[in-house]
C-alpha cells in the first residue's frame, strides 16, 4: 500500500495512499475534539451568562479546562498534522517518508489525548488550559500532554523528511509552492513550541510525582513558550490555508513570492516573542525585558501578519481583475463566489482575524494598556477572534475542499454548508466584540460567578455589563449553531456521503 | 455553475488569468480596505490610551 498513488482528477496531483489515509485519520480526530470542545463551550458560556449560570463551580472549571485543551490543542493540532501531510506529500506529488512511523506518531497523539481527556473528565485535572504550578493535576495529565507532544514532534520530523524525499526524487520543479513554504514555517515554529513543551511538562510531570520542585515564575515563563507559540503555529498554518483557498476559490495570484515568503521568515524569527505578552504584569520580569520582547522586535512579526493581510486580499482582487472583474473598486468582491463556503470562510477569517483579533492583540500587547486589560474578558475576546474566528474558520473553509478532493465525497446538506460560515463568523464576531466590551467594564476572565455572592465585600458592575454579556451569549449560541452544522455536514459527508464519482465532473 | 454538494472551485475551477485584461497589476479596492483597517487601528489604540488616562490619573 505504501507506494500506491492515485491521480486527483481535479488538481492533477498524485496523491500517495498513505498521505490520503493519514490526512483522513487526523481530520476525523480533529473533528471529534472540535465536538467535545464545542459542547463544553456552550456549557461554559451558559454559566458565564449570569442570568442562567448553569454549572456548579467545580464543573465550570473542569469543563473550561476540557474546552481549552480540546479547542486550543487537540482540534487545532490534529488538523495541522493533516495540513502538514497535505502540504508536503500531496502538493509535492511525493510519498510520505516513514509511513509506519507516521502511524505510530498518530497512535501516540491519540493515546496522549485519551489520557488527558480521562484525567480532565474525571476531575483529576481541574487546572485549566495553563495548568499553572502550584495547581496540581494527576500525573497522567502531564504524561498525556508529553505523549501528544512527542507524537506531534515526530509528525513534524516526517514533514521535513518528506520535503527531502520529494527533492531527492524530483517530484516537483523549482521552489516549493508558497503553501508548502508556509506549512514549513508552521513546522519550524512547532519545533520551537514543542521544545518548550518538553522543557516544562517533563519537570512538571516529575513535580506531580513529588520528585522535584518547579518554580511558579519559571513555569509561567517557559510554559508560555508552548502556550502562545502553539497559537503561532496556527497563524502560519492559517495564512497558508488563506493562500490555498484564495487560489482554489477565485484563482488568486501571489502578488510577489519574495515578499510573502519573507513575511513567513519574519514569523520564524520574531513571533515566538509574543509569548512575553502573558507576563506583562508579572513582577518577576524587568521593564526592559518586557518592552523589548513585546514591542520593538515583536512588531516585525506583526508586520508579517500585515503583509499577509494585504497580499491575500490583493491577490484575490488581482486574480478577479485579470478575469475581467475590473469595474469600480469592488466589482471583484461583489461578483466573487459568495455561495462557496470555502470563499466566504476565507473572507470572514481574514476580516475577523485582522480587524478584531489583530487590532486588539497589538493594543493589549502594549505594556501600559495591558495593565487595564489583563485577566479581564478582553483577553478571551481577543483570542476567540484570532483562533476561532480566524484559524478555525479558515480550517472549516478548507474542509469543504478536503472532503471532495481527499475523501472523494460530496458535501452533504449543501444548503446548510453554504450558510455555515455566515452563521459561525457572524456569531463569533458578535461574541468576541461583546466579550471585549464586557472586559472593558472590568469583568474578569476564568470566573465562575461575577456577582461574588459569598464574598465578604460587594462588587458592583455597570448595569451595561448584564446587557453586554447577554449579547455575548446570543452571539456564542449562533456560533455554536454554525459549529454544530459544520460537524453534522463533515461527519455525514465523510461517513454517509455520496461518492464524487457519481455525477460530479472532475 | 456548481454541482450540488461540491464547491465551485472543484466543479468549475477559476479560468486561467488573462494578463491582457488588466496589465497594471493595481489593487485599488484592497488599498481602500487597508486604509479602513488603519483607521480602525488608530481609533482603537487611541481609545485605549484615553481609557488608561481616565483610570490612572496623574496628579
Amino acid at each position: 500500500m505504501s507506494d500506491r498513488f492515485r491521480l486527483c482528477p481535479t488538481t492533477g496531483l498524485k496523491v500517495h495512499a498513505q498521505a490520503d489515509a493519514l490526512i483522513k485519520a487526523n481530520a476525523v480526530v480533529a473533528t471529534v475534539a472540535l465536538l467535545i470542545g464545542g459542547v463544553t463551550a456552550v456549557l461554559v458560556m451558559l454559566t458565564r451568562w449570569q442570568a442562567i449560570h448553569l454549572l456548579p463551580a467545580d464543573w465550570f472549571y473542569r469543563l473550561l479546562t476540557v474546552h481549552g485543551m480540546n479547542m486550543l490543542i487537540f482540534f487545532i493540532l490534529f488538523f495541522e498534522m493533516a495540513v502538514l501531510y497535505f502540504a508536503s506529500a500531496v502538493l509535492l506529488n511525493s510519498r510520505v517518508a516513514a509511513p509506519k512511523m507516521a502511524w505510530s506518531a498518530f497512535v501516540l497523539m491519540v493515546a496522549g489525548t485519551g489520557l488527558v481527556e480521562w484525567t480532565m473528565f474525571t476531575g483529576r485535572a481541574d487546572v485549566l488550559f495553563t495548568s499553572y504550578v502550584p495547581l496540581r493535576a494527576h500525573p497522567a495529565f502531564y504524561l498525556g500532554v508529553i505523549l501528544f507532544a512527542v507524537g506531534a514532534l515526530v509528525v513534524v520530523s516526517i514533514f521535513f523528511a518528506t520535503l527531502v524525499v520529494a527533492k531527492r526524487e524530483k517530484t516537483y520543479q523549482g521552489s516549493v509552492p508558497l503553501v508548502t513554504f508556509g506549512a514549513a514555517t508552521a513546522a519550524i515554529i512547532a519545533v520551537i513550541t514543542l521544545g518548550h513543551g518538553a522543557a516544562i511538562y517533563i519537570p512538571t510531570f516529575l513535580w506531580s510525582l513529588n520528585l522535584m520542585h518547579v518554580d511558579a515564575q519559571v513555569y509561567r515563563l517557559v510554559w508560555w513558550g508552548l502556550g502562545h507559540s502553539s497559537q503561532q503555529i496556527n497563524v502560519a498554518a492559517m495564512v497558508s490555508v488563506w493562500y490555498l483557498l484564495g487560489g482554489l476559490t477565485v484563482g488568486a495570484v501571489v502578488l510577489n513570492e519574495k515578499i510573502s515568503r519573507s513575511a513567513f521568515v519574519l514569523y520564524v524569527l520574531f513571533i515566538s516573542m509574543a509569548s512575553a505578552h502573558h507576563l506583562l504584569v508579572d513582577p518577576g520580569m524587568g521593564a526592559a525585558w518586557k518592552v523589548w520582547n513585546t514591542s520593538y522586535a515583536m512588531y516585525l512579526a506583526v508586520l508579517a501578519s500585515m503583509v499577509h493581510g494585504f497580499t491575500v486580499p490583493a491577490g484575490m482582487e488581482l486574480g478577479q481583475r485579470l478575469r475581467g472583474y475590473t469595474k469600480g473598486l469592488f466589482e471583484w468582491l461583489r461578483k466573487a463566489p459568495w455561495g462557496d463556503p470555502g470563499f466566504s470562510a476565507l473572507v470572514f477569517s481574514v476580516i475577523i482575524f485582522g480587524f478584531v483579533g489583530g487590532i486588539t492583540g497589538v493594543t493589549f500587547g502594549t505594556e501600559q494598556i495591558n495593565i487595564i486589560a489583563h485577566n479581564t474578558l478582553r483577553i478571551p475576546g481577543h483570542f476567540h477572534a484570532t483562533v476561532v474566528g480566524g484559524t478555525a474558520l479558515a480550517f472549516m473553509g478548507v474542509t469543504y475542499y478536503v472532503i471532495p478532493l481527499i475523501f472523494r465525497k460530496r458535501i452533504a446538506f449543501w444548503p446548510l454548508a453554504r450558510i455555515q460560515p455566515y452563521l459561525f463568523a457572524g456569531g463569533m464576531l458578535v461574541f468576541s466584540v461583546a466579550m471585549t466590551f464586557a472586559g472593558t467594564f472590568g469583568v474578569p476572565r476564568r470566573h465562575w460567578d461575577i456577582s461574588f455572592q459569598q464574598a465578604p465585600f460587594e462588587v458592583q458592575y455597570a448595569p451595561a455589563v448584564d446587557l453586554v454579556i447577554g449579547v455575548m451569549a446570543v452571539g456564542g449560541l449562533v456560533a455554536a449553531l454554525g459549529g454544530g452544522i459544520y460537524i453534522l455536514v463533515t461527519v455525514w459527508s465523510v461517513f454517509f456521503g455520496q461518492p464524487m464519482e457519481k455525477g460530479a465532473r472532475a | 455553475m456548481s454541482f450540488h454538494g461540491v464547491p465551485q472551485g472543484v466543479t468549475s475551477p477559476p479560468a486561467p488569468a488573462s494578463a491582457g485584461e488588466d496589465e497594471s497589476h493595481k489593487t485599488p479596492g484592497t488599498l481602500v480596505l487597508v486604509f479602513v483597517f488603519l483607521a480602525a487601528f488608530v481609533v482603537y489604540y487611541f481609545v485605549n490610551w484615553k481609557l488608561l488616562s481616565f483610570l490612572w490619573r496623574i496628579g
